[in-house]
């Protein structure tokens, strides 16, 4: 209490350095030497890429990615998993099995759902200690001695709709790489800009893909009302999967490249803006557990009278997808769906033969469908 | 030592005891007919699903907390997962399909109300999935999903009791009554504790069962907290007079694994049942006591500290942490069971491996679909026992 101005310095020191103690304490600096932190090309990374790569990188740290998935990394991840798990995460398994020789420390955060309407499936929960316990065969070098594992780094995101706890865990992060909190507080504050940034570009990009289909289709309808030849606009179709499986060019890329030889016009469901879509959602449902899935079935919904089709593509056995497609084919009425599952058969005739098919029928409906087929 | 029967002690102190509650009694600020019961429930029918031994305490919620009637669904066939199969998408978790089985059949014998708890993980969507698949099927039906209203806790599933079924409930009345329930829960527990680490040594055959029976229908009669109290105190009374014989060091064996289908006897096919009839002494740390009214999971972490960083999905850390401490105890091995699917568990299974290879603890693997087959079963379970006995008798 009388801690006034001359003795009011000293203890406001003592008080800031005592916190600063507690919280070394607390806060080990157990990661100061890793200097090149190495981030699989798997699940999470495709949400929150941008964001941890600057956040690293303002820290002076060397951020490398692996490879994108192909066949190889593919039967790495599927030899170090339990058979039962889904493709996403055997793949990533296989991504960080092929960091391990290049980088000091592999990034496998921890985003739990504490949020019961705004979580992850539970996945994205358990990889660290997933990957710990997967490769605790391994062994890393650290201060000149030998340890069991693989180095990981790591840190807790309890809920992603609270921004507090998304700053505070990699707050923690930052301590823990050695950070001072200007720095910390300048990394996160970047990073949190940059996927914000990324985000409302990719947003952007496709309202403007929308918006030229509209217009396009608008002329066609015109010029065919005064008789002319009109050039038809393409089929648009909407792309609807988790992000590590739509943006990914072995698990999903047989699909888009499917659509992409058929002119089709392609819109990604997981790039609508977020924070419409997840609103979207709850006219759907209020009880979906999980955020991406809100996403995109929010997405359909506002897409809804601009698009032609939906492809829905899942990962075997997604957890998640498991229900919402389900219920997506029970609920969506009026816009044809594909529903298809992707596994670790490698041949891609069979989904070519489905979405060849698929897109015959959205042809022929545009054309008039039965009734007016001759037209 | 037997415990002294009520009457004889209250003969004894029944002055002074009636002396002392009468100063402690709650002033009667209500006039009495408030505190009238009322003669029958409300006549609306109200199911829930199959859930291993709770039968008699989802019955006791009904029953006087929600203040409906309860149905009773009878004892499970195999037309129960057909029809659950058959209605839901093929990859979804299997409690979805029982769950959904058990639904379809409520309906059928003509319930107004079924009940689906909320919860982590898939769980919290199960509610509105099977009603959206209900209804596509054409049944006319209200149902009380505890998924809404799970924000706000107590509240919310409070009024979302209050809109569903039965809005002039007593709310005082339907708390104390919901924590009897939870006690009764516990006392379930407790009892099938001692159940299944005695079962197999029982020397008349049927006993335990017989034991168990009698408990389930002293529940099922329950109308207040005394009630249960007392028939719990007789229960466990029968339950130790059964003549037992037990080894020294018989086999003992852990269950663990995921929330439905390590309990639920119906989705594992018995497989506490198979092996006790072995003879071995089971234990199992998931129950509804452990996963929810004594659930500390920071606390449970902490044991498991070389295994577990962070919390990895709703029942795996005690998953881990059981495994670990049967495997500390010197357990002969550990059985884990999950349904096919199971995100979670299926997670926590390098780390059981990890935990296996540490202290030289077999672990059998068990993942139940639709389609697992009884003797399948039979011949892991009974391979599995081989193999610690023989390990046993060879350390011994």
């Amino acid at each position: 209490m009388s801690a006034t101005s001359p003795k009011g310095g000293a203890h406001n020191r003592e008080r800031f350095s005592g916190k600063l103690a507690v919280n070394n304490v607390l806060l080990k600096t157990d990661y100061a030497d890793v200097r090149i932190i190495g981030i699989p090309r798997a699940l999470l990374f495709y949400r929150y890429r941008t964001f941890w790569t600057t956040f690293f990188e303002n820290l002076g740290r060397r951020v490398v990615y692996s490879r994108e998935t192909d066949q190889a990394i593919l039967e790495a991840g599927t030899a170090r998993s339990i058979d039962e798990c889904c493709l996403a995460s055997k793949a990533y398994l296989g991504h960080v099995e092929s960091l391990l020789t290049t980088c000091d420390a592999v990034f496998v955060p921890c985003y739990a759902s504490w949020n019961v309407r705004c979580g992850f499936c539970t996945k994205f929960q358990s990889l660290p200690d997933l990957v710990r316990n997967t490769f605790a065969q391994e062994r890393y070098v650290k201060d000149g001695r030998l340890h069991a594992g693989i180095r990981i780094l790591t840190c807790e995101v309890t809920d992603i709709s609270d921004k507090k706890t998304v700053i505070s865990a990699y707050t923690e992060l930052a301590q823990r790489l050695g950070a001072t909190p200007a720095q910390t507080k300048r990394a996160i504050k970047e990073a949190l800009k940059a996927q914000e940034a990324e985000d409302a570009a990719r947003a952007n990009a496709q309202e403007e893909a929308l918006r030229l289909i509209t217009q396009l289709k608008r002329q066609a309808r015109k010029s065919s009302k005064e008789g002319k030849p009109a050039t038809e606009p393409p089929l648009t179709i909407l792309f609807a999967a988790h992000p590590y499986i739509a943006h990914d060019h072995f698990l999903g890329g047989s699909v888009i490249d499917a659509l992409e030889r058929l002119d089709c016009q392609i819109i990604f469901a997981d790039e609508t803006r977020h924070e419409r879509t997840f609103k979207e959602s709850f006219e759907f449902s209020d009880t979906i557990p999980w955020v991406v899935n809100r996403e995109l079935i929010g997405s359909i919904m506002l897409l809804q009278d601009h698009i032609d089709g939906i492809v829905l593509v899942s990962a075997f056995p997604c957890g998640p997808d498991s229900m919402t497609d389900d219920a997506i084919m029970r609920c969506i009425q009026g816009t044809p769906i594909l529903n298809l599952l992707i596994d670790a058969q490698s041949g891609t005739a069979g989904i070519e033969t489905r979405v060849e098919s698929f897109i015959d029928i959205l042809r022929f409906q545009r054309k008039g469908g039965y009734i007016h087929a001759d037209a | 030592m037997p415990m002294p029967k009520i009457h004889e002690v209250g003969d004894r102190v029944r002055s002074s005891v009636a002396l002392h509650t009468e100063k402690k009694r709650e002033p009667r600020l209500r006039p009495r007919q408030h505190l009238k019961k009322k003669l029958r429930h409300k006549p609306t029918k109200v199911a829930i699903f199959r859930y291993s031994y709770y039968a008699p305490a989802f019955k006791y919620f009904i029953e006087q907390v929600l203040d409906c009637e309860y149905l009773r669904l009878p004892d499970p066939t195999d037309r129960n997962i057909e029809l659950g199969s058959l209605y839901s998408s093929d990859y979804v978790c299997t409690p979805f399909k029982h769950i959904l089985g058990d639904f379809i059949e409520a309906l059928e014998l003509g319930a107004d109300i079924i009940v689906q708890t909320g919860g982590p993980c898939r769980l919290g969507y199960y509610g509105e999935l099977q009603e959206s698949i209900l209804r596509d099927l054409g049944y006319e039906f209200t149902m009380l999903n505890f998924s809404h209203g799970i924000e706000k806790g107590y509240v919310g599933w409070a009024k979302e009791v209050l809109k569903v079924v039965n809005p002039d409930l007593n709310i005082p009345h339907a708390v104390r009554q919901l924590i009897a329930t939870g006690g009764m829960m516990s006392k379930l527990d407790e009892a099938h504790d001692f159940y299944l680490a005695n079962r197999g040594f029982e020397v008349e055959k049927g006993s335990f069962d017989r034991a168990w029976t009698a408990l389930s229908d002293a529940f099922d009669a329950c109308k207040t907290d005394r009630d249960i109290t007392e028939a719990f105190r007789i229960a466990m009374e029968r339950f130790h007079e059964i003549a037992l014989d037990k080894p020294e060091n018989p086999l003992r064996i852990g269950v663990v694994g995921e929330f439905f289908t390590a309990i639920d006897e119906n989705s594992n096919l018995h497989l506490e049942r198979k092996l006790t009839d072995m003879g071995i002494e089971i234990h199992r740390m998931i129950n509804f006591t452990n996963r929810y009214t004594h659930y500390n999971e920071p606390n449970l972490r902490r044991g498991a500290s070389k295994y577990l960083l962070y919390d990895m999905g709703p029942t795996s850390t005690m998953t881990v942490a059981a495994a670990l401490s049967y495997a500390q105890q010197g357990f002969d091995g550990v059985v884990h069971a999950k349904s096919a699917g199971c995100t979670p568990e299926i997670d926590c299974v390098p780390v059981l491996q990890q935990v296996s290879a540490d202290y030289g603890m077999p672990i059998l693997y068990l993942t139940y679909d639709a389609q697992t087959s009884d003797t399948g079963l039979d011949t892991r379970l009974e391979a599995f026992y081989d193999m610690i006995a023989m390990k046993k008798e060879k350390h011994l």
